[in-house]
């Protein structure tokens, strides 16, 4: 009996262990010829994307959820859209009819819109849709999500049917990528107290929500799926695909068996657990795109957190040594697979705001470190581990658990610096735990967490030391006096070009005087049918929010 | 009797309204909290101060548990915190979903396991006892989310034989021959799971009572080994099963979790497993409070069926007692 339960397990090992019985497709990146001109749009099909989780409400103003969002972003038209590069245009999908205008003192912003724009009610979209939404999102009592990206509104104002004025408290360059919010119409919410706005049925009842994209909601069956289809009476560039269903899964495993089963046809993100079993699946193509989330180890700088209140990491030089101990291009290649661009410096490498001249390098250079730790008053104390003015230096790293992807970073950075001499004791916590305890009061020694960048690079309220906890998000109470000028002035000057010294600036401030370890960007992977095609100016950009859409009105499918 | 029931009644009153008490207290003193989901750069700390007082949880906490209470008793579950949805309108779908898919897979797993459990007690360390061993410790030690992605690997994708996920194909709702299509895999994986316990169970109790004296007594008498068995044994070697099968009722409202999770069956484990990472406060007091609400009744159950199947058990005031 027990040769018999023995021979059972091993038939249930090897049957998870084949690969796929299809056969080895090398070429994984572009489509197959065949005897329709490729290039050619098709119209009319379906296209099944497959999603996580099911939406909460698609209504704009209370989205806070990706999968909310994904199905928003094909019901509702924006004021003005987003290029690859992440600039504000106007696109033949835009509420916008042309570029804004900015007024001499350069506070008030002025659009003008379609006429021709159309709610699925057959109403027309008219400026005080546009004044209702912005005046919703800059209402504190609404409690928007997306609030802080338009606090700095004073008034809007329409002049006429078709033009609204946005005048703001102070000179905010920023403010340009909050002009492409999705509106609403003003008429659904008439008599809404706005701190009921987030319990209306707009948004999670089909029957009660009007949309203005180029398809319309048909069905919302939970937990299951949603199915949108296009809008014969839509007024802007009709899309190719006829019909867009969201298939739900609750698991990983299963979305991916999904694709390769050929149940749904498009697979936002790829974990990188499933590459390799992806990669052998004919029919399947895979598109890597850098992403707009970077990993990072932040340095905390309040001596309350240190014994003796001694902090370890006040000296430049010393913090400068750390950079150049890690072996990064070393968890790049190991932990992403080489599925990652090394960062050095607060901005994405694809963005306008990096310049590569200002930034510093921090090369891999274990004897550099250890020069640098002893100019900054370390010395190796009996046990191999450095010690200053009595000291030593040994600090908790903190992460959070079940991200692997930090775990293994923290396992290497923990190796590196013992090769320095340092000693690194790690602590991983549930997320949702550590964000209020540890995070958000700024109560830790060293932070290893990433953070996903939107389209504006500003990111004073991580470095300045006027947004210290808790009003801020400086949980490392890092304070430079230079920077903290800097980051106020990039957004106070309104020239691309101006912006973009101010940041190199920036950049080579940062060299001298490291608030964090910038570690890497994480390449992000979408894995599609090949039966989905697009033209190579409408291919996903990850870098920019909900990318992997980027111009998805312009794919086509075919059978 | 009656007294009995109306006692137990009362007592049921007082446990659930204790459950209440410190489900809500343990939910509310978990760290985090439905606003403290997303942190992006530039979020400001006076938006999640207004959302926090939009969804009510700036009020003092028994102000809070009081105002769930009253609602609650009336059957009003409240509303989730985003985007203010009944919380009825999730609960009550979800929990038909579950009974669909648990009963089927219990009923079915009993009806298997009691009647080879019993067979293979007659047949000791036979072939179909052997089999059966097999199968409980595989049944036993294998996880069952393992088990079902397996299970989808290979007659799903390799064999193509059947539906990978859902309740029903996108264009067949409603459909009772789909439904049963899509119910093959989970079902399969749920009642190989759960019918080694039961086979075993069902085996050592029949057992115990072939080797109890009356039982040689009967044979001895002369009385036909069908007899022995079916007329004489099995109603007492089905006391502890009974009693099983009340503990286990709760089962079918709680729903196999990481099961729904892998073949996406919209069920209340499902739920209860999303809800409590967004940390939806209303939707996990519902669905904790329907769960009791069946281990209450499972084990009114267990005890009154005890007493039914075994003549020496009175119900007294305090509950089940042997003479």
């Amino acid at each position: 009996m027990a040769l018999a339960l023995a021979i059972v397990m091993a038939t249930a090992l090897f049957a998870g262990c084949s690969k796929g019985t299809k056969t080895e497709n090398p070429t994984t990146t572009t489509p197959p010829a065949t005897t329709v001109d490729p290039n050619k749009p098709v119209d009319g099909g379906t296209l099944t994307i497959g999603t996580f989780s099911d939406i909460v409400t698609v209504n704009p103003i209370m989205i806070d959820d990706t999968s909310s969002a994904d199905v928003a972003g094909f019901l509702f038209a924006q004021l003005y859209d987003v290029s690859a590069k992440g600039e504000v245009i106007v696109s033949p999908w835009s509420i916008a009819k042309e570029p804004f205008a900015v007024s001499a003192d350069k506070k008030s912003y002025t659009v003008k819109i379609r006429t021709d724009a159309k709610w699925s009610d057959g109403k027309p979209i008219t400026a005080d849709d546009v004044v209702f939404t912005y005046k919703t999102l800059s209402n504190e009592a609404v409690g928007s999500p997306g609030y802080s990206n338009y606090a700095q509104i004073a008034d809007v104002k329409a002049n006429g049917a078709d033009t609204v004025v946005i005048t703001l408290k102070d000179v905010d360059s920023r403010f340009e990528y909050s002009l492409t919010a999705n509106i609403v119409p003003a008429a659904s919410f008439k008599d809404v107290k706005p701190e009921d706005i987030g319990k209306s049925k707009f948004g999670t009842d089909r029957a009660a929500t009007v949309t203005s994209g180029p398809y319309t909601w048909a069905e919302w069956t939970e937990k299951q799926y949603i199915r949108l289809k296009k809008d014969p009476n839509y007024w802007g560039q009709k899309p190719h695909i006829d019909e867009i269903v969201f298939k739900i899964y609750a698991d990983q495993n299963t979305e991916v068996q999904a694709l390769m089963k050929g149940e749904i046809d498009f697979l936002e993100t790829v974990p990188v657990a499933q590459l390799e079993a992806l990669k052998g699946v004919q029919g399947i193509s895979i598109y890597e795109d850098a992403g707009p989330v970077y990993d990072y180890v932040a340095f905390n700088f309040l001596p309350d957190n240190w014994p003796n209140k001694f902090v370890p990491f006040a000296g430049a030089k010393t913090r400068q040594a750390i950079n150049h101990a890690l072996n990064r291009k070393g968890m790049v290649d190991s932990v992403l697979k080489g599925h990652g661009t090394l960062l050095n410096g607060p901005f994405l490498a694809s963005g306008w705001a990096a310049t590569p001249e200002a930034t510093a390098k921090w090369e891999f250079d274990v004897a550099k470190a250890k020069k640098l730790l002893e100019e900054d008053g370390w010395k190796p104390g009996a046990d191999g581990i450095l010690v200053k003015d009595g000291h030593k230096f040994e600090f908790e790293l903190m992460t959070n658990a079940g991200n692997k992807r930090r775990e293994s970073y923290a396992a290497i950075i923990q190796q590196n610096l013992a090769d320095v001499g340092i000693k690194v004791n790690i602590k991983t916590l549930d997320f949702s735990a550590m964000i209020p305890d540890n995070v958000t009061p700024g109560k830790y020694q060293a932070l290893l967490l990433g953070w996903q960048l939107g389209l504006d690079p500003d990111a004073e309220s991580i470095f300045s030391a006027n947004y210290f906890p808790p009003a801020g998000q400086n949980s490392g109470w890092y304070k430079n006096e230079k920077t903290d000028k800097l980051w106020e002035q990039g957004y106070k000057v309104t020239s691309r070009a101006e912006r973009k010294a101010v940041y190199a600036d920036i950049l080579k401030e940062f060299a001298n005087d490291p608030p964090y370890v910038f570690l890497a960007s994480q390449n992000l992977m979408t894995a599609y049918n090949q039966r989905v095609h697009w033209a190579k100016e409408d291919a996903p950009v990850q870098a920019i929010p909900y990318g992997y859409f980027y111009h998805i009105l312009n794919w086509w499918v075919t059978k | 009797m009656s007294e009995y029931l109306i006692r137990r009644l009362l007592q049921s009153v007082l446990v659930l309204f204790l459950i209440s008490l410190v489900s809500f207290g343990l939910i509310h003193a978990a760290p985090g909290g439905p606003a403290t989901i997303y942190i992006k750069p530039n979020q400001s700390p006076e938006i999640a101060k207004v959302q926090l007082h939009n969804m009510g949880l700036d009020r003092p906490i028994h102000i809070q548990y009081w105002s769930w209470l009253s609602k609650m008793v009336q059957g009003d579950f409240g509303i989730t915190f985003k985007a203010g949805r009944p919380v009825g309108d999730l609960v009550w779908p979800a929990l038909k979903n579950t009974l669909i898919l648990m009963t089927t897979a219990w009923v079915m797993q009993l009806l298997i396991a009691i009647p080879w459990g019993i067979y293979n007690s007659t047949r000791q360390y036979g072939l179909s006892d052997n089999t059966a061993a097999v199968v409980a410790y595989a049944g036993m030690s294998m996880p069952a989310f393992w088990f079902a992605i397996l299970m989808q690997e290979f007659f799903s994708l390799k064999l193509d034989l059947l539906p990978l996920s859902n309740m029903y194909a996108i264009n067949k709702q409603g459909q009772i021959l789909d439904l049963i299509y899509h119910m093959v895999l989970p079902v399969t994986v749920l009642v190989i799971i759960g019918m080694a316990g039961y086979t075993r169970y069902a085996r050592a109790s029949m057992l115990e009572v072939l080797g109890q004296d009356y039982v040689r007594t009967a044979r001895a008498k002369g009385v036909s080994e069908n007899k022995v068995i079916f007329k004489h044994a099995l109603r007492n070697a089905l006391i502890p099963i009974v009693t099983i099968l009340g503990l286990d009722l709760p089962g079918i409202v709680a729903g196999a979790a990481l099961t729904e999770t892998v073949f996406n069956w919209p069920g209340m484990g499902r739920l209860f497993v999303d809800m409590a990472y967004a940390r939806e406060y209303s939707v996990i007091m519902a669905v904790t409070m329907i769960v009791a609400v069946f281990v209450i009744i499972g084990n009114l159950i267990a005890d009154i069926l005890y007493a039914v199947v075994d003549p020496r058990v009175r119900l007294s005031g305090k509950g089940a007692t042997s003479a």
